[in-house]
């Protein structure tokens, strides 16, 4: 528990040094979310010359240990315990919070996953520091050590820079698909060290009572993404869509406004209110391309728009642009995949 | 003894929310008005949800200057038992630890409370920090991005919707809970409450009142500072027009570069 009062700041920050990652897992494995903060981790802590340090808590933490220092980097500290299998909120965040006391770590960042933000919450109320949700963007002025924490504004089309320039550690979170993931590297050198933790009765209180893990399309993970938008004008629009999508071995996406409409589930919408997606393909099909739309989507590899309006935001945000009518467009590309790729494509 | 129950809520903007016209399928961005943040009135519903099936008293709360009086005895006007303003000009500006901070010392100022409800963010800077911080001061359980929840001596069972999955938890009160956006649908309000609320008034609390120093909260004293606005990042794409005639070029160039695989598996 935490005393309540102010957050009041250390006396000599200096002390505080290195960038720390919380990695995020499930079943024993690590999140891409926690690879991609890794690799975000591992460009600050190059730029001030400092050490990467990892945290990971589970039921057996020695493999993801490893894997994060392949991934880049240096000291691991991995927390094991039979209770720690699944996420529970305060035993996670007491952990968490007494490594950083440990390490005193200049900056900490989570993956904005549901669990790590959470998580991060609490954290940075136990350790009485300041945090950045949602970050597009994590830089460090090198001389000064200030992170750089840029996230989306409410609504309009700018970002803002928010900074922790007297607590520490300077905290942040993420969302999933926000960084690319970084290369292994297995001659790479690190250390890991995994803890065996016993925890009190009163730090297991929550009790996890089932787990039913979903089978509906997670479509952050998806190499092809088609996505449909108001220009679709009526729901059946989606059918097409899916077409697409299904012959390219894809998921289906959607801006907000189909989701408002209830045309498909939240699960769908791509956006700064929605997912963060970074596809090999992503394929906008009748969305305008607002600001809100392509911050969930501008780590794609490749964008293609179709459009019927040749002046479509979307259009400068994309590597190809056919102009029409998505209902004439469509089956078109439809026919010319069948035809170029014969009758099942699927994504490299 | 009743269940003490506390909802949190949060007055945002509208102004630009998108209002898709169920004719037409087009946007109207107009309108700049203030509304309960949505998930709010989600934690609203799932508390009275609570109260339809046990003895309780629902508490709707909020930091905020006194134009939120409207929508707390809107709240009221629903069900909720009575409302509580904490307003102080040195509350402004706060981050999300001290507004955690002061929710959190308003609640333990209310007295015995078992549960919670705060949605799980807001719809303007939508940090979901407020939820998961308030239970951190409060030393409560915590069952945040909770789609539907149950109470029985003295535990709540809540059903938390995460990316892998849905986890049913168990914990014992007191306890936060935080609900997700659009996981219920909000009751209306009714004339008879709504008279009884005009009747019986807001709660309006100072920092004083709570006990908190003012200087522990409002601007100078949140670890964040937002320092400068920035324009979105430019992305650099080479924009090249496909026409229709060209579709079997562009597939083959998708092919040729690797984004979609000749054959299938
Ligand atoms: C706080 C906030 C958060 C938001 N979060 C998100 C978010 O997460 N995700 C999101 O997507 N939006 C979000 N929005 C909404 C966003 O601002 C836009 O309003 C929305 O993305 C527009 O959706 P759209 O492109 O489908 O529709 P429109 O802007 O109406 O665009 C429709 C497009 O279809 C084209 N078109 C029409 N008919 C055809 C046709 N037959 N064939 C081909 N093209 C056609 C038109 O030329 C137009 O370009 C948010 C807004 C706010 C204020
Ligand atoms: C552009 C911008 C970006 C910002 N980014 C950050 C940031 O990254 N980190 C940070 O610490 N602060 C940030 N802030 C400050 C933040 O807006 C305030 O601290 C705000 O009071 C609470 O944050 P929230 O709206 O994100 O609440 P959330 O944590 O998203 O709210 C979750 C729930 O908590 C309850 N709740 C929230 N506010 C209140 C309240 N005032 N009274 C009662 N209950 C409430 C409601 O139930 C609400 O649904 C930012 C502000 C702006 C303008």
């Amino acid at each position: 528990m935490t005393e309540m009062k102010k957050a009041e700041p250390p006396q000599d920050i200096s002390q505080y040094k290195g960038v720390m990652v919380y990695l995020d897992s499930f079943n024993n494995s690590l999140t891409r979310a926690a690879l991609e903060m890794v690799g975000a981790g591992r460009k600050m802590a190059d730029k001030t010359n400092e050490k990467l340090y990892c945290a990971v808590i589970g039921g057996s933490t020695k493999a993801m240990a490893q894997e994060a220092g392949v991934h880049g980097c240096d000291e691991v500290y991995g927390f094991d315990s039979k209770d720690l299998a699944m996420y529970r909120s305060k035993p996670f965040s007491d952990i968490l919070a007494g490594l950083v006391n440990e390490k005193k770590p200049n900056i900490l960042i989570v993956p904005g996953s549901k669990n790590g933000r959470d998580l991060a919450a609490r954290v940075a109320v136990k350790v009485r520091s300041g945090l950045t949700a949602d970050c597009m963007d994590l830089d460090v002025e090198p001389d000064t050590r200030i992170l750089l924490a840029r996230r989306p504004d409410y609504g309009d089309s700018t970002m803002s820079e928010i900074r922790c320039e007297k607590h520490r550690p300077q905290m942040a979170t993420s969302r999933p698909g926000t960084f690319a993931t970084p290369e292994p590297d297995p001659k790479r050198k690190f250390q890991v060290e995994v803890r065996e933790i016993k925890l009190e009765a009163n730090q297991l209180k929550e009790n996890i009572v089932s787990f039913n893990q979903k089978n509906e399309e997670d479509i952050t993970g998806s190499k092809v993404i088609v996505s449909g938008g108001l220009g679709m004008g009526k729901p059946e629009g989606l059918e097409l869509i899916r077409k697409l999508a299904d012959l390219l071995g894809g998921s289906v996406g959607v801006s907000r406004p189909i989701a408002d409409l209830g045309w498909i589930s939240r699960e769908h919408q791509v956006g700064q209110t929605g997912e963060t997606v970074r596809p090999n393909l992503y394929i906008a099909a009748g969305i305008s391309g607002q600001p809100q739309h392509i911050v969930g989507m501008m780590g794609s590899k490749v964008v293609v728009s179709i459009n019927k309006d040749p002046e479509a935001e979307m259009n400068k945000n994309a590597d190809y642009v056919i102009i029409g009518d998505l209902y004439e467009v469509i089956p078109k590309l439809i026919e010319s995949i069948e035809k170029v790729t014969g009758a099942n494509p699927s994504p490299a | 003894m009743a269940l003490e129950l506390v909802v949190l809520i949060k007055v945002v903007p509208d102004g630009k929310e998108v209002f898709v016209d169920p004719v037409n399928f087009t946007l109207n961005r107009s309108m700049a008005t203030n509304v309960l943040n949505p998930a709010d009135e989600n934690a609203l519903e799932a508390a009275l949800r609570i109260k339809d099936e046990h003895d309780a008293r629902i508490t709707v709360m909020t930091m905020a200057p006194p134009f939120a009086e409207p929508f707390l005895l809107e709240c009221m006007s629903r069900g909720a038992d009575q409302a509580v303003l904490i307003s102080d000009r040195a509350v402004a500006g706060s981050d999300t630890y001290p507004t955690s901070l002061t929710v959190a010392a308003a609640i333990k100022h209310l007295g015995k409370v078992d549960i919670v409800f705060a949605g799980e963010k807001t719809s303007d800077s939508s940090t979901g920090h407020v939820g998961p911080g308030v239970a951190e001061f409060l030393e409560a359980e915590l069952a945040s991005y909770s789609r539907s929840c149950r109470y029985e001596d003295g535990f709540v069972t809540a059903e938390r919707v995460l990316e892998e999955g849905v986890e049913v938890v168990k914990i014992p009160t007191p306890a936060v809970v935080t609900v997700i956006t659009d996981s219920n649908i909000p009751r209306r309000a009714t004339l008879r409450k709504k008279l009884n609320a005009q009747k019986k008034g807001i709660i309006v609390w100072s920092l004083q009142d709570i006990g908190l120093p003012s200087d522990w909260v409002g601007l100078r004293s949140s670890p964040t500072v937002v320092k400068k606005m920035l324009p979105f990042p430019a992305i650099e794409r080479k924009g090249k027009v496909i026409g229709l005639d060209m579709m079997d070029d562009f597939v083959k160039e998708l092919v040729d570069t690797g984004i979609i695989r000749q054959g299938g598996n």
